[in-house]
Order: structure tokens, then sequence, then C-alpha cells
């Protein structure tokens, strides 16, 4: 008994972090255009709407994310193997996967604004100096709260898989839940404000993103403190729920049947977010929807 | 039947870099096994260089496929890359000093079978194809040995001589004895998970950052060479596990002062090929808009 309230300690705990982790994931990536938001950031100056927004795209975000977490576990792992306390080890790995993610970023706005020379799109140093440590620090926030959860996973969860596979494992969920999540809401609510709600974005739109802001001309700062509101905490939400369900149903149900009893909870649980996400598609687009058949929304 | 879109002028043609990268990758793997020959472990740095010669090539590899105009698909040919290198790394791995030509031609048989399924099977039809995953298999493999290499100090499984080179066992200090373990090892720690990462974003990377109508070889290759460079300097602090400081740090500062030179001289060719390079300006007024 004292063993299972111990494990559903650490499942909450690890729930905690992940939501941390998660909402600083987002945010990092909206101020860095990263995700599918950058297909519009990318079109805008071919288009001819030269704007100041940060374009950092560095693989897709889960692959990204992949490294970053699994190269802070690597190093962690590496310095816990020569019997560093793991709370400094998970620091140092994260302080150094953080460098590497804000060397990337540089890299990854330099050389896209320097392909789009053609249409006249200029590098603003300016913009490299202060958003790359923004989301250098976002970043260190995601990756050592990914890394910290997955110590626990392994250390007190008695994980079997390594801590530098289990980062891998969980970076790519934590690129996969930011992307899938916030990015949605930063790429069609802040870059088509202008647009009206619900219209999504037609051909004659592509790259008309806003890029003047209620007094001058918006930055990457300016997106990062939008969707840090909604945004971000959905996307913490989606990642934190992600690992706190895993967790707890392994935790409880795993001795049942010899491990299905978890596999069955698992369906079980996809099977009732699968109807509340359907109950709450139907809701919304009876509540908000201009477009209640199908055919107008091809005119 | 794809279209190809972009074409690749001036700069040095790709036959001339595949020698180049698959050349100076084999010398460097075998420059660290001078590692086993000596009995030393100072050597390590060449399997990162040994890397970095195999992902410069292996990125101007994308970079031909990807002119067929599959341009969002440029970070999974990383992900293939290392996804088909390690099979045959891990299998080449117990051929001892044969093992960088066994994983070459292993490689080279599984990219050319995934070529194979992609142009027929999924009916791709891309020319390339097969000859561009047979290479970026064996650019894979040979990256993922360099960095093994360099992180335990030999690329072969369990080779001859006094020192414990091995990539499924390390050591664990028990009360002052070093007792074998197989968790605290390459593989039992899943550091190979780390540097499947390190090199599968560093050799999509160069083209990912660099695509448009502005793209120019040299800056893509001198971006990819940085990237492997950092990929270099974060396996040389993990390395501090598996083999000795010096060692470790030797490793190290080869990746620093490499890194240092290709970011400085990568943000040089920036600054040539930008439009401008602006310091906290305005949006310059375009007509029309």
């Amino acid at each position: 008994m004292d063993n299972i309230v111990f494990s559903i300690g650490i499942t909450a705990l690890a729930g905690a972090l992940a939501t941390v982790a998660g909402a600083a994931e987002d945010v990092e990536s909206d101020i860095g255009s990263q995700g599918d938001p950058n297909s519009q950031v990318q079109l805008a100056p071919q288009m001819g709407y030269i704007h100041r927004i940060y374009n950092k795209a560095i693989a897709g975000e889960p692959p990204a994310w992949g490294l970053w977490i699994a190269l802070g576990a690597g190093i962690a792992w590496a310095f816990m193997a020569m019997q560093i306390n793991p709370i400094l080890a998970i620091v140092l790995g994260a302080g150094l996967a953080t460098f590497v993610q804000g060397v990337y970023s540089t890299t990854a706005y330099l050389g896209r604004t320097a392909s789009l020379s053609k249409f006249g799109q200029p590098v603003y140093i300016d913009i490299i100096k202060s958003m790359t440590t923004v989301t250098m620090a976002h970043a260190f926030v995601a990756i050592f709260a990914t890394v910290t959860l997955c110590h626990l996973m392994n250390a007190a969860l008695g994980h079997p898989f390594p801590l530098p596979l289990l980062g891998l494992v969980w970076g790519i969920a934590l690129g996969a839940a930011g992307s899938a999540t916030g990015n949605p809401y930063y790429g069609k609510e802040r870059q088509y404000q202008t647009q009206n709600f619900g219209a999504g974005v037609p051909i004659s739109a592509s790259g008309n993103i806003v890029r003047y802001a209620e007094a001058g001309e918006r930055n990457s700062l300016d997106n990062g403190f939008f969707t840090a509101k909604l945004g971000g905490p959905a996307s913490g939400v989606c990642f934190g729920l992600i690992v706190f369900l895993e967790l707890w149903r392994t935790v409880l149900f795993e001795k049942i049947g010899a491990g299905w009893g978890a596999i069955i909870v698992g369906v079980i649980i996809i099977l009732i977010f699968t109807i509340i996400d359907r109950y709450i598609e139907v809701w919304a687009r009876k509540n908000y929807g201009p477009y209640t058949k199908p055919e107008e929304t091809s005119s | 039947m794809s279209v190809k879109v972009e074409v690749i002028e001036g700069g040095v043609p790709h036959q001339k870099i595949l020698i180049a990268g698959l050349v100076l990758a084999v010398i460097g793997l075998y420059l660290s096994y001078l590692n086993v020959i000596v009995g030393t472990q100072m050597f390590a740095f060449f399997g990162g260089l040994a890397a970095i010669a195999a992902l410069v090539w292996g990125s101007h590899t994308i970079k031909v496929l990807a002119s067929y105009g599959i341009g969002t698909g440029v970070p999974s040919a990383g992900m293939i890359a290392f996804g088909s290198g390690v099979i045959a790394f891990l299998f080449a791995t117990k051929y001892g000093v044969l093992a960088p030509i066994v994983a070459i031609v292993l490689a080279a048989v599984i990219g050319a079978i995934l070529g194979y399924l992609a142009n027929e099977v999924l009916s791709m039809h891309i020319p390339v194809m097969i000859k561009s995953l047979t290479e970026m298999a064996v650019v894979g493999a040979l990256s993922l040995m360099g960095f093994s290499a360099m992180i335990t100090g030999s690329f072969a499984f369990s080779p001859q001589g006094s020192f414990i080179f091995s990539l499924t066992t390390g050591s664990v200090k028990v009360l002052g004895m070093s007792l074998p373990s197989y968790q605290s090892s390459y593989i039992g720690g899943a550091l190979i998970a780390t540097v499947f990462l390190l090199g599968a974003i560093a050799i999509q990377h160069g083209f990912n950052a660099c695509l448009g109508p502005g793209w120019k070889q040299d800056r893509m290759l001198m971006l990819v060479a940085e990237c492997g460079f950092l990929s270099m300097m974060m396996c040389a602090i993990m390395s501090v596990a598996l083999i000795s400081l010096a060692a470790a740090i030797l490793s190290f500062i080869v990746g620093l002062l490499g890194w240092y030179y290709t970011y400085t001289k990568y943000i040089e060719l920036s600054k040539r090929d930008a439009a401008a390079w602006l310091d906290a300006k305005p949006i310059p007024e375009v007509e029309g808009h």
C-alpha cells in the first residue's frame, strides 16, 4: 500500500513537472515561430510582407525537442555515472542542451533569412540578440522539467529504460504536444487576427501575417506574451495529462492480468477522450461556426 | 513523376563531395583505431572529425534529393539516414578492425533496399532516390561509428588488448573496486539515443535552415560543419563518463576550436548573402504594401 501511495505521489509530481514543461515549450516555439506557423512566417517576405518576426526553423518541433531532451538527459546520465549529485547533473545537462538550442536558433534564423535576400527581407541583429535569449530561458525550463520527470520515472518508479532513451521518447512527446495544441492557436489566432474568426486562411491571405502591433511594429516577444495566456497553458495541460494518465494507469493497473490491465485501461482512456473531443467539436461548431453546411466553405 | 525544381548552380559538384566525405570519414575512423594499436585513448577525437566529414557529405546528398521537390521532408531525411545506418553500425562492430568497411557495405545494401521500396513500392519515382538513400545510410552508419568511437574510445565491439573499450560493458566503482556493468555503458545506458539525434538533427539542419531562393552551397556546408562540431563538443562532454578525462578534454578542445571557427565563418557568409544587416531598424517600405 505504501508503495502505491509513493508511486501516486511521484505520478502527481511528474504530471506537474510535465505541465510546466509543456507551457514553457509552447511559448518557446511560438516566440521562434517554429512548427507549423513557420510556413507562413517563411512565406510572408515572398508575398511582399517584410516582417520582424523570429524565424527559427530547426526540423519540426518533435525531432528538435527529442534532441534537446535526449541531450539534456544524456549529459545528465554521463555526470550521474561519474557519481555527481542528480540535481546538479540535471541542471548541467539542461544548461548545455539550452546552449545547443540557442546556437541552432541563431543559425536557423540567419540561414532562412539570408536565403530570402531576393525578396528584400533583412537580417535583424536585434531580433537575434533579444529573442534568442528569451527562447533559451523557456527552453531551459522545459528541458529541466522534462529531464527531471524522466529521472523520476527511472529512479523512483523503476522504469527499465535508461535516462537518455526516456529523454528521447518524452522529448518527442513534448514537442508533439506543443506542436499540436499551442501552435495552431498562435498560427491561426495571432498571425491572422485581421481575418474573420473561423474564416480560415484563404490563398489570397497567405503570408499576410500581422506585422504591426497596437503601437509600432510587432516582434516575436509580443507573440510570446499573447500565447503565454492560453496557448502555453493549454499545451502544458495536454502534456501534463499525457504524462499523468500514462503513469497513473501503469502504477495502478499494471499488476492486473500480467500487465494487460494497464493496456485495457489505456484503451478505455483513449475512448473516453475521443468521445469528449467529438462532443466539444460539435458543440463549438453549433455555437461559433459561421459555416453550417460544408458547401459554403468551398466558396 | 516528380519534377526537378532546383538545380545546383556553381559550387563543388556532388561527386567530389561524396568522394571527399567518404575518404575522410574512413581515414578518420582508422586514425581513431590508433587507440587500440598504441594503447591509449587520446586519438578518440579523430572519430568526431570522421563523423563531421560524413555529415557534410550527407547534407549535400539531402540537397540533391530535396531538389526534386520534397522540401517538407528534409528533417525526415536525417532520420532515415541514421535509422538505416544504426543497423549497419551495430552489426559491423562485431568485425573489429574491418568494422568501417563492413558498415559501408551493409549500409549501402540497406539503403538501396529502402530506396527501391520508396521508389517502386511507394511509387515515389524520384530518379536519385535509390542512390541518395544508399548514400544517406552509409553517412548515418559512418557518423554513428565516428561519434561512438569518440565517446567509447573504439568503434569495435570487443577488441583485443588490455584496455576495456566496449560498447556494451562499462565499469562501476564499488568500494574502490572496478566492476563491469552493462547499465553504465554506451549502448546499455542508451547514449546512442542521444548520439542518434545529435547526428540526425545536425545532418538535416544545414539544408533545412538554408533552403530558399538564395541558397548557397558554401554557406550550407559551413553550417553543417558548425552543427557537426557542436555535436562533437557535446559528445566530448558525455565521453567523460566512459574514457579518460584527458582524452575527453582533448576532444572537447578540438570540437570547441572547430565550432568557433565554423560559427564565425557562417555568420560572415550569412552577412555576405543577406539582403541587409540591420540592428534595431524598422521594416523597410516596400511598394504596394
